[in-house]
Order: structure tokens, then C-alpha cells, then sequence
């Protein structure tokens, strides 16, 4: 196999390799597996294509999405070589014009690409979707979703402050990566739901904020957990809504949230249009800040002019995901979209049989 | 061969394929240009090109000023809007007034 990459000889030792990085402005701040050639060919081994072959040019800088410079950043991330084929769908869904990777690499909002896993290769490779899924402790999560960071970082040229002008950034931007619990959900998952067979293995990313907690210890019955889903997706602060025709919210439901929803006779399609239909906020309320007067709304919102309308926050029920993950609690998520990216699905087709 | 004690590695940064394009240089003389103005909606910016758009007329001698704004500030502009400026105008200026 011929690597093309440029080589560095440094001092064998994990400090030197680390600093060499870190000086360089190579990594994310976290240590990292040093890249040798013999680790990249094994990364690269797992996956059908060729080292030069690539996905396409990453923003903002345009760099190539080789398959062998995104085996370095996964191999720096600490991927084991089963991880990259996960990777590398992920990686040709964000470069989906849909995902509008520029926009989620350049912007000052806090956008991290959420990645989701479905199907059995999720469970193959250990790819947490029970307790604790958004955070540490899980190496397939942590180190898939870091891959993603390095490789926008070092191949698209997405530093923080520099082509990343993310004001605050998000903690979501170092790893961001879960599987849906089928096991645990009522529902068809997530990607038969997009029409493929369940045992095809599917990558979903979707530019989100951070999950945003929904507590509801109380609520026995769906109406009262969709309440308090929809009220934490309908904040003043948020993007969706603000730029309708491409707003979209993820909802992560807990297993436990979605048993009583779906004991209640409520459908997936059920949980999307109540949260469609509850999920809004006053005319009233928008005019106080937000993104109010640069907002792209469709005409007939931008012709209400009663104060007490209830304006939706996404276009139709179809623009809302609904995934089931986590553990055991009375929790589930909401995860906004960034408004300007749309979520994008790919199946698993590089896995080396 | 590494010297001893030396490790290998290789370097994740990314190389460009793509062919280069070089912008034309800028014109040494702004009078009887058009000038466009490719407005990314952010607050202010139509304030900001009204101003500029009266100084290059009184200063510079501009001919005319063509303004275009984008759909939203985070998505790219429509192509039929780039067609246009790069159509109609001489030199197009892009920005942010956030």
C-alpha cells in the first residue's frame, strides 16, 4: 500500500508525539494514538477503496477527503479499524449538499454534526445507545465522534477561531456520536422508518446543538411528556423557527418516556405532529429578540399580526426526527438543528466482508 | 529508516486538488463601474451598503450600485443571484455586519 502523506520523524514517546501535534495545531487538545503508517494501512484495510480515493473536497479550505487522510485522523482519534467504515459513511453524508457543510464548519452558532448509528453493525462494533450514550465511557462513541472533529479540523481546516468562528463552540464538538436503543423503542427505528431494511446498518448526521435536557418525572401519560418536550423546544434562543424552511428538532425519547407515550396509543407519526402542534411560541414572544426581522419565514407567517398567535417552529411534522436512547430515568433530549443543514442519511456499503 | 528512538508518522492535514482560480486584479479606476453588493441579511448591512453605495457615486465616480441579498445569511446564494452580479457588475463586494 503507498501512503502519500507527509512523514514526521519525532522522539518516540507519547509526550513528544502529543506536543508535536498540539504545536502544530493538529489535534483537538486531547491526546492522540500517533498516526504511523503501519496503524493508518490498518485502518485502511478495513474498508474497500484505495488510499488516494476521495469523498470529495471538505470546506472550508477544500481539502480532500482521502480515504487515507481520514485513516490518520481516525487512527488519531483512537478508532479501532472495525470504527471506519462508520467514518466514512459519515463523512459522504455530510458531504451531501443537503448537510451544507460550509455553513455548519464557518458559522458562529454551535453546531457539532450529531452522528446516529442504526442497526446491527452498531451493536457489532459496541456503539452505546443504553445509559450515558451523549457521554464518556464508550470507546466506538467517543472515538468515532472525535474522528469527525480531528478530520473537519485537519482536512476541511476547521479551526476554532480561525475558519470555525463559532462563538462559544460546544462540548458537543469534540465527540457527537450515538446509536439509537431499537431494542428499547416501540416504534420502528429510525432507519426503517427512511425506508431500509433493518438489518442494513445506516448513519444518520444531523447538525444539532447539544441535547437539551427534558425532565419530566411526573407526566403518566404521552400528552404530558410531549408538553414538556415542546416547551423545551420552543425557546426564544434557538435557530429553528427563525429560518423555517430548513429548521428540523430531534427528539431523543428515553425508554422509559417512550413506553408511556407509546401505552398511550401514540404512533412515532402521533409523537411528531403533537410536537409539531405544541412545539410554538406567540407572535408576542418572537418580536422581543431572537433573530426577529432577518428571520426567512413563508409569507403567511409573515403576514400574522396577531401578538397571541402560536407560530410553529419547523414546517410540517415531518421535519421533527424521533429516535429512542439512554437509559433508565425519567429524561429525554431535544436537539435543535442549526437551521441552515438538513439531516442526511447513509448506509454502511464500505465494510470489507 | 527512523533513527533510533524515532517514530514515524504521518500528517492528518488535508491537500487541495482542486485547480486554483486567481481573482482579476482590481481596477485602478472605480469611475463608470458597476458595483455590486451581496448582502448576507445580518442586521444592518442594506444600512451599511445605502452609505457606501452614495460614497462611491459622490467619491469615485461609480455608475451604478446593484444590491442582492441571500436567502439567509448561513446558506450559500442562489446561483441565479451570482449569475446576475457577475453579469451585471464590474466588482462585487461580499461581507458581513453583524
Amino acid at each position: 500500500m503507498t501512503l502519500r502523506s507527509q512523514v514526521l520523524e519525532l522522539p518516540d514517546s507519547p509526550e513528544a508525539v502529543f506536543q508535536a501535534f498540539c504545536e502544530r495545531e493538529w489535534c483537538d487538545g486531547l491526546p492522540i494514538i500517533p498516526p504511523t503508517p503501519e496503524r493508518v494501512e490498518a485502518m485502511l484495510a478495513s474498508v474497500a477503496g484505495d488510499a488516494e480515493e476521495s469523498l470529495g473536497p471538505l470546506p472550508p479550505l477544500w481539502r480532500e477527503a482521502t480515504l487515507e487522510k481520514l485513516a490518520v485522523n481516525s487512527v488519531m482519534a483512537g478508532c479501532l479499524p472495525e470504527f471506519f467504515p462508520v467514518v466514512l459513511a459519515a463523512v459522504e453524508a455530510m458531504l451531501d449538499p443537503a448537510f451544507n457543510l460550509y455553513g455548519v464548519q464557518a458559522t458562529t452558532h454551535p453546531v457539532a454534526p450529531l452522528l446516529i448509528l442504526n442497526g446491527p453493525y452498531a451493536r457489532t462494533i459496541g456503539m452505546q445507545s443504553g445509559a450515558g450514550c451523549f457521554g464518556p465511557g464508550f470507546r466506538a462513541n467517543a472515538t468515532i465522534g472525535r474522528a469527525l472533529r480531528l478530520i473537519l479540523m485537519n482536512v476541511g481546516g476547521g479551526w476554532p477561531g480561525g475558519h470555525d468562528m463559532a462563538t462559544h463552540g460546544s462540548p458537543a464538538k469534540y465527540s457527537y456520536a450515538i446509536a439509537e436503543n431499537e431494542s428499547a423503542s416501540p416504534w420502528a427505528s429510525h432507519h426503517v422508518e427512511l425506508g431500509y431494511a433493518a438489518n442494513q446498518s445506516v448513519v444518520t448526521v444531523f447538525g444539532g446543538e447539544a441535547p437539551h435536557n427534558v425532565n419530566d418525572h411526573v407526566s403518566t401519560r404521552a400528552a404530558g411528556i410531549l408538553h414538556t418536550a415542546s416547551d423545551t423546544a420552543a425557546t426564544l434562543g434557538s435557530n429553528v423557527k427563525w429560518y423555517l424552511s430548513q429548521s428540523q428538532l430531534l427528539i431523543v425519547l428515553g425508554p422509559e418516556h417512550a413506553a408511556t407515550i407509546a401505552a398511550d396509543g401514540f404512533s412515532k407519526d402521533d409523537v411528531k405532529v403533537f410536537v409539531f402542534e405544541h412545539a410554538r411560541l406567540p407572535l408576542g414572544t418572537l418580536k422581543l429578540g431572537g433573530m426577529w426581522g432577518i428571520q426567512e419565514w413563508p409569507d403567511w407567517m409573515l403576514a400574522v399580526t396577531d401578538d397571541r398567535a402560536l407560530l410553529p417552529s419547523v414546517a410540517s411534522p415531518e421535519e421533527i426526527l424521533v429516535v429512542v436512547a439512554g437509559g433508565a430515568g425519567k429524561h429525554s433530549a431535544v436537539v435543535p438543528n442549526c437551521t441552515f443543514s438538513r439531516a442526511v442519511h447513509r448506509p454502511l456499503t464500505r465494510l470489507r466482508a | 529508516m527512523s533513527p533510533p528512538d524515532c517514530i514515524r508518522v504521518l500528517s492528518p492535514v488535508g491537500e487541495v486538488r482542486r485547480r486554483v482560480l486567481t481573482a482579476p486584479a482590481l481596477p485602478p479606476d472605480l469611475r463608470g463601474k458597476t458595483i455590486g453588493f451581496l448582502d448576507n441579511t445580518k442586521p444592518n448591512f442594506d444600512k451599511l451598503v445605502a452609505e457606501m453605495a452614495g460614497l462611491l457615486r459622490e467619491r469615485f465616480g461609480v455608475k451604478a450600485v446593484v444590491h442582492r441579498r441571500k436567502a439567509n445569511a448561513s446558506t450559500p446564494a442562489a446561483p441565479e443571484i451570482l449569475a446576475e452580479l457577475a453579469k451585471a457588475c464590474d466588482l462585487v463586494l461580499a461581507g458581513s455586519a453583524d
